[in-house]
């Protein structure tokens, strides 16, 4: 068996010496804040993930040629490591590990999606390097470690909030309580906290509302008729799922075929996006969805974002592009407010930055004792003609609810 | 067999020394070579000496993990869960195994395919499991040191372990049955049996490095252990590499593990990465289906009978 | 009893769904032992080629099958000259090296897309797509009907061509005993050729047709690709009636299960892949096998 070993020792050698050869301590250079982040740019989050690599690199550019940052007094530049996790969550996990160990950046800028999140979240905890993340909602991530901050709010908050929706429109006359509710989910954390945003609402106002059914489904189900065959039979009044988006357009499509009629229907975050519209046509009219930003939000500051983007890149930004930049800027912000770029500096001027010139609803962004950002958000409805109104919260309205929904 | 433990311990030796000189990215990139090895070489067991092709080998990583963390979650150190999850893994596979092995060729593998998609919706759907959101191990219970050693220990272990399991008798069962399982059985070797107890081995080595990976990782979702793709590239890296030898899937592990690295740091290959494994699984399928290690013996040979020395096959 | 008529009507159709993606498999694996990983690719390819005949030329998705049919059946070949021929042939029973062949082309037919198309979610919408028709008071999609429609005639063709033409039964001789085929006279190797032509371009005519039902990203295929092994491995892998007649037994589980237990519809998959594991211990001839041997029995007992 000579050659076998042989063969097995003469391969290993040459690894060796291949992974030697691509360690290699880096220098570090003064003046520069070093930020690492980590994103999905190839693989299946890519479309998102791509989307925040360009609003980072947008927004840490903006910053660096408007003189950068003033730290203790200092002027400084950023200095960005964006690397790619290909949409794995071991990678995911194993680069931010490398990037605290090895390049030694002084700040980590978290990934999109809950999954790869959830997996890089453990690492800040073992170096003590701050982390804040503008692509993970799953409340489960925060409150761990003290060193790990998000901006996007959790996902239960947007079911809360499109309840408190329904809520208004009851006060308001437009619907009458009882309302029962059918309850779909997809079968993922996502689903998960969505379902408990509406699990508490719903225990603190009896009376007002009760789950008629709950169900949850696997992404990409190939066929919804069971599905919805069932949801049908409970006779519900309001349709409220949490879905991605090939799954809302199946799912809607059959819902249409159906000829099923529910007073009020939600997908969650779906709804207004562009690929839903051209998917689904008149049939996503009155859908309402929640959405971490919009660009619709009557800001001044929203406003300026949206030509700036749109000047810069042709196109008009998506929620992800929005937060993507403001987790840039409230970085920034915090980093002005720090008296040092030690670590622990760093985090507490974290804990503690108050953006008031948020782009994000409520317009103003700050991290709460958990790490993550609670904001309220916003509801649109789609009208008729690819309209898309804000109807909740009413400071930031921009056109009146339309429920019921009309019976076509 | 000297030269073979003497080399084993040195290998050893060196990598578990490498922490002293070498940066963490390196090391994470070793770790993450040594999980492959355990994987391929483990599956190898079963697929390359006895021929059983299986593609839900997930299931074994995912019932290793998730009992690691369970049960570190109820208050076991990690490292006391390690026989449970071999123990446990090794029983599923018998109870997997014990039907479907009636099933030949890649009826069989079907099967195995569609006990790791089931596995894996259960386990999701399944609340103890934590679901969907998956879980986290306890907090403090990381130690990178200790975590690698472990990994790479297992690695050389399981590799020994083929090495010594080829030479035996045991081993010879096994080849018979790859070659020819009706001549075999009217031989003497129970197929059955044989089948039953390298599958058995070969999850529960599986699983062991599952609890591992979920120590180091220290968060499981069902959608990441238990993933159909992770299920087909530990197939690959022994096929690449040389089905049914002992340093293929080490070679095939290596060969991804530097593939993964060399990825990550080039912008052009980055996007291309599916047309490389694929570009890669076409060639050596239509080349050499012995793997690299039989592209690399053929040229040995040819080059050997250039100089017209007869040598005897030491294959 | 209305009940039993909606599970029945709507398990019917979606069978029409489950075969139309399975027939292609069924055809390449009958004659050539090879389980085609690379289906999934094509069924997403077949997709994505009536996506841009229909933005790009405004065709209607099922009028594009005129094109889609013939172009797949011709790339179909062109994989099997250039690959699948040069496979050693392993004795008898299907090889490895060809799934692992298959799922490498898959993995390059992916990038492919990535690259042309981008991961952008993709969808086609026409004017029927959001309607509905009354069948036996049951309210159905119009795309649902119409894949049912081609599906059943894509039954109907392929038993026609089986039994009736000098192709169709040396498809069958060569799916039976290859060997012997060959000692008949059948040139296999042509055969082959045409039937991974055929067993292309039905994986891609049903994609055409998915795409009418779907979004669908680069990835699409995959979840279709694990029920169709399913419906094949109930069907007994060599009979193409078997997939329609696995097709709806499928369906049925799901729909009975659906509407009249409690348990997750989530489940649903797990449903399919033990379902799936039973077949192929239970039944290693498949339903239609069984059936067969089933009457057999029968037949022998009544003349005895």
């Amino acid at each position: 068996m000579k050659p076998t070993t042989r063969t097995l020792g003469s391969v290993l050698l040459a690894a060796s010496a291949a992974f030697a050869a691509f360690s290699g301590p880096l220098a570090a250079a003064d003046g520069v804040i070093k930020v690492g982040a980590v994103l999905p740019v190839t693989g299946k989050e890519s479309k998102i993930g791509g989307a925040y690599k360009q609003a980072t690199e947008y927004a840490v550019k903006e910053i660096n040629d408007g003189g950068g940052i003033t730290v203790a007094g200092k002027p400084m530049k950023i200095e960005l490591t964006l690397l790619d996790d290909t949409s794995d969550a071991a990678k995911s996990a194993q680069l931010v590990e490398q990037l605290m160990t090895q390049q030694k950046v002084d700040v980590v800028l978290g990934g999109y999606g809950s999954h790869l999140v959830q997996a890089q979240s453990v690492v800040p905890e073992r170096y003590g390097i701050p982390y804040v993340s503008g692509g993970a909602g799953a409340r489960g991530i925060y409150g761990r470690s003290k060193w790990v901050f998000g901006t996007l709010s959790p996902v239960d908050i947007l079911s809360a909030t499109q309840m408190d929706f329904l809520s208004s429109l009851v006060a308001g006359g437009k619907l009458k309580k009882p309302l029962k509710i059918a309850l779909l989910l997809e079968n993922t954390e996502h689903g998960k906290d969505y379902a408990q945003g509406v699990h508490d609402y719903v225990k603190a106002h009896p009376g007002e509302f009760s789950i008629a059914i709950e169900e949850n489904f696997e992404l990409n189900t190939p066929d919804f008729k069971p599905l919805l065959t069932r949801v049908s039979a409970a006779k519900a009044d309001l349709f409220m799922c949490d879905a991605h988006l090939e799954d809302f357009i199946a799912m809607h499509r059959l819902y249409t075929q159906m000829g099923l009629y529910y007073q009020m229907v939600t997908y969650g975050a779906r709804g207004a996006d562009a690929a839903a519209r051209k998917a689904l046509g008149p049939a996503t009219d009155y859908i309402f969805a929640s959405g971490w930003w919009s660009e619709l939000l009557p800001y001044p500051q929203v406003k300026a974002f949206n030509t700036k983007w749109k000047a810069a890149t042709g196109s008009d930004p998506q929620w992800y592009h929005a937060l993507a930049y403001e987790t840039v800027r409230v970085l920034a912000a915090a980093l002005s407010k720090a008296p040092s770029l030690k670590p622990e500096a760093i985090r507490s001027a974290l804990a503690a930055v108050d953006l008031k010139d948020s782009i994000l609803p409520g317009g103003q962004l700050k991290f709460s004792p958990s790490g993550q950002a609670i904001l309220p958000f916003v509801v649109t409805q789609n009208k008729p003609g690819d309209k898309v109104d804000i109807v909740w919260p009413a400071a930031s309205k921009t056109g009146d609810a339309v429920a019921p929904v009309p019976k076509s | 067999m000297k030269t073979r433990g003497v080399f084993a311990a040195a290998a050893l030796v060196l990598l578990l020394a490498a922490p002293r000189f070498l940066e963490r990215g390196t090391l994470n990139d070793i770790w993450n070579v040594a999980f492959a090895v355990i994987l391929a070489s483990a599956w190898n067991l079963l697929g390359g000496f006895a021929g059983q092709v299986s593609i839900g080998y997930s299931a074994f990583i995912g019932i290793g993990a998730y009992t690691t963390v369970l049960l570190s979650l109820a208050g076991w150190h990690p490292y006391a869960t390690l026989p449970v999850s071999a123990f446990l893994s090794a029983a599923f596979s018998v109870i997997v195994g014990l039907p479907t092995f009636r099933l030949r060729g890649p009826y069989f593998t079907i099967a195995t395919i569609g006990v790791s998609e089931a596995v894996r919706v259960v386990a999701a759907g399944v609340a103890f499991t934590g679901g969907s959101s998956g879980l986290r191990m306890p907090a403090g219970s990381f130690d990178f040191q200790r975590d690698y050693s472990a990994m790479v220990v297992l690695a050389v272990l399981v590799v020994a372990l083929a090495a010594w399991i080829q030479a035996s008798p045991f081993g010879q069962a096994l080849r018979a049955i790859r070659q020819d399982i009706d001549a075999a059985e009217a031989l003497g070797v129970h197929s059955t049996k044989y089948k039953v107890l390298v599958h058995a081995l070969s999850a529960a080595l599986v699983a062991l490095a599952g609890s591992l990976f979920a120590i180091n990782f220290q968060y499981i979702s069902p959608n990441s252990v238990f993933d159909f793709r992770l299920s087909l590239s530990i197939v690959l890296m022994p096929i690449v590499g040389g089905l049914g030898t002992v340093a293929g899937p080490v070679l095939g592990a290596l060969l991804f593990g530097y593939l993964q690295i060399k990825l990550l740091s080039s912008p052009a290959l980055r996007d291309s990465y599916l047309f490389l494994y694929g570009g890669m699984l076409i060639a050596v399928m239509l080349f050499e289906p012995r793997g690299l290690l039989g592209l690399y013996r053929r040229v040995r040979g040819r080059i050997t009978r250039s100089f017209s020395r007869p040598v005897p096959d030491a294959g | 009893m209305n009940e039993i008529i909606t599970v029945l009507v709507n398990s019917l159709l979606a069978a029409g769904l489950y075969a139309t993606m399975s027939y292609g498999l069924a055809v390449i694996y009958g004659v050539m032992r090879i389980i085609n990983l690379a289906h999934a690719g094509i069924l997403m390819l077949g997709a994505y080629a009536t996506l841009t005949l229909n933005s790009r030329l405004g065709m209607d998705p099922f009028l594009s099958l005129v094109v889609v049919i013939p172009v797949f059946f011709g790339f179909g070949v062109l994989l099997y000259l250039t690959m699948i021929r040069r496979l050693p042939r392993s004795s008898g029973g299907p090889s490895i090296e060809s799934l692992l062949l298959l799922f490498g082309v898959w993995l390059v037919l992916q990038n492919l897309a990535y690259a042309i198309w981008t991961g952008d979610t993709q969808s086609i919408l026409t004017r029927y797509t959001m309607k509905s028709v009354v069948l036996l008071g049951v309210r159905v999609g119009i795309p649902t009907v119409a894949v049912f429609s081609v599906s059943a005639l894509s039954l109907v063709v392929l038993q026609l061509v089986l039994r009736r033409t000098y192709l169709g039964r040396a498809i069958r001789a060569v799916t039976q005993n290859r060997d012997a085929a060959m000692i008949a006279g059948v040139n296999a190797d042509r055969i082959s050729a045409a039937a991974f032509g055929i067993g292309t371009a039905f994986a891609a005519s049903a994609g055409s047709m998915l795409a009418t039902m779907y979004a669908f990203t680069p990835d699409f295929g995959r979840s279709f690709l694990l029920k169709s092994f399913c419906i094949i491995v109930l069907a007994g892998m060599e009979s193409v009636a078997g997939v329609a007649a696995g097709a709806f037994v499928l369906a049925l589980l799901e729909n009975f299960v659906g509407g009249y237990t409690t348990l997750p519809t989530s489940f649903q998959d797990a449903l399919s892949f033990t379902l799936l594991v039973l077949a192929l211990v239970a039944f290693p001839q498949g339903l239609v096998g069984a059936f067969s041997r089933a009457t057999q029995r029968w037949r022998r007992l009544g003349r005895a």
